[in-house]
């Protein structure tokens, strides 16, 4: 429950961030074969939650297998493209920007997302870092955080009676990347032994 | 700031000192040559050899696991399709490049993340074992367990004389092979000419080529890309080039008159 609330937030403010039309994250199943949108915010974000797709297809599938950030200007003229994302979402952007959620050892463990980020006007926070390049800059760091939320959240997730007060000060951890989600397992493991001793 | 990572690097550049080439560097490197003979992988999702800016692929092979086999992985020859688009992209900036070589798919991107690192290397490793001249590498490994094992096969390559073209990663960050000192490195910068060039003095990217905002070919028709994975191919393309017109050369001479033909060369 922590990682859907925490994504859903994640992907709203990436979305108002890059004045996009809409932003979604998805991550990988279990056996590594499939992409499961988990959260969405605007255009097509109803239609995309719960989706899966295989990993082995579309930009964000690419994503996925190769770990790397994207930038897409203009998918309109690609068919394939547009169909599978049609099908998936009812919504069909002209330009993506894609980057993976990678955990410590470089695998893939999700995609996230932004359908038609806008240019050319002041809607979009980046302001004059607006472009491309810097977006895909943005995306990435962007990207590195909810990797850190989505295995922290995980975490949470996993452990039976966490105390709920104990949620916002781990969620804070993540803010100090990979070192704060090493002290938040500690935290949590620490935690989990002292409830099991209790009980 | 800007990326894909890599690009600010040859923003700005300084002047590099290479090693003097008969008149006219990139003419001496490439000039007349259109690739014929020449072997080019592109190690990537397939390659869709009907699209009419790849204009054929000569061989195609496709890296599956295998549990039952030693190394994990089986080669399936054979037409496939391209799984994303990606790899025609690639295909089709060679060709653009070098008309006449010949370009062989290696399929490593597969249907599933788990094991997607041993396809990747299985892939390279074909390449060197089947004579490819130039391997087109538009993707990367972040994962330390791959370090060692890519390092060993771009060695290989290298003392083997198989040109490992890689793709710096569009993120920060070390990956590999694109890292090592025996590939050429390439990262994207801006412009619209394919015969964009540059040396950056403060590796350990040390190419450049278009790669931000450029028209590429793609799964049924094109697209507007960005991305050091289509600079890559740029790069491979000339390599080529240079390769069919001094067949005599190794691999490391081969990085020197890349070097030489740079445009910030003196």
């Amino acid at each position: 429950m922590t990682m859907a609330v925490e994504l859903q937030a994640a992907v709203s403010v990436i979305r108002e961030l890059f004045g996009a039309a809409a932003c979604s994250c998805a991550l990988a199943t279990e056996d590594g074969a499939a992409l499961r949108f988990v959260a969405a915010d605007g255009a097509g974000a109803a239609g995309i939650i719960g989706v899966t797709l295989p990993v082995g297809r579309g930009i964000a599938g690419w994503v996925a297998l190769t770990g790397q950030p994207i930038a897409v200007g203009d998918v309109s003229r690609d068919e394939r493209f547009a169909r599978d994302i049609a099908e998936a979402t009812e919504y069909v952007p002209t330009s993506i920007l894609a980057a993976p959620l990678l955990d410590p050892e470089g695998e893939t463990i999700g995609v996230i997302e932004v359908l038609d980020p806008l240019r050319g006007d002041d809607q979009s926070a980046l302001g004059g870092q607006r472009g491309t390049g810097a977006e895909l800059a943005a995306l990435t760091v962007l990207a590195s955080q909810v990797s850190s939320v989505v295995r922290l959240s995980g975490m949470v997730d996993s452990v039976p009676g966490v105390p709920p007060e104990l949620v916002p000060a781990l969620a804070a951890l993540t803010s100090m990347g990979d070192g704060g989600v090493r002290l938040a397992r500690e935290v949590l493991e620490s935690a989990a032994t002292y409830v099991r001793g209790v009980r | 700031m800007s990326l894909p990572a890599w690009s600010g690097a040859f923003e700005d550049l300084s002047t590099v000192r290479a090693l003097p080439l008969p008149g006219d560097a990139r003419e001496w490197a490439w000039g007349g040559s259109t690739g014929a003979g020449i072997k080019v992988a592109v190690v990537d999702s397939g390659v869709d050899g009907g699209h009419p800016a790849v204009g054929g692929v000569d061989g195609y092979v496709a890296t599956v696991p295998d549990p039952d086999s030693e190394s994990g992985v089986r080669f399936v020859d054979g037409k496939h399709d391209d799984l994303v688009g990606h790899g025609t992209a690639c295909a089709g900036i060679i060709r653009s490049l070098a008309p006449d070589v010949e370009i062989y798919s290696v399929r490593v991107l597969g249907e599933n993340l788990k094991g997607k690192g041993a396809l990747f290397l299985a892939g390279i490793e074909w390449a060197i074992d089947n004579g490819m001249d130039v391997v087109n590498m538009s993707l990367s490994s972040k994962s330390p367990n791959l370090f060692g094992p890519l390092h060993d096969v771009a060695d290989d390559a290298y003392f083997g004389n198989t040109v490992l073209v890689c793709a710096a990663n569009n993120a920060p960050g070390p990956t590999y092979p694109s890292q090592f000192a025996s590939v050429v490195s390439v990262a994207a910068t801006s412009g619209q000419d394919p015969y964009t060039l540059a040396y950056n003095p403060n590796p350990p990217v040390e190419f450049a080529a278009i790669g931000i905002d450029i028209e590429v070919p793609w799964t049924g028709g094109s697209i507007v890309a960005t991305g050091n994975s289509f600079a890559a191919p740029h790069v491979a393309g000339l390599t080529a080039l240079i390769r069919a017109k001094h067949p005599d050369l190794t691999a490391f001479q081969v990085k020197a008159v890349l070097h030489a033909a740079s445009q910030n060369a003196r």
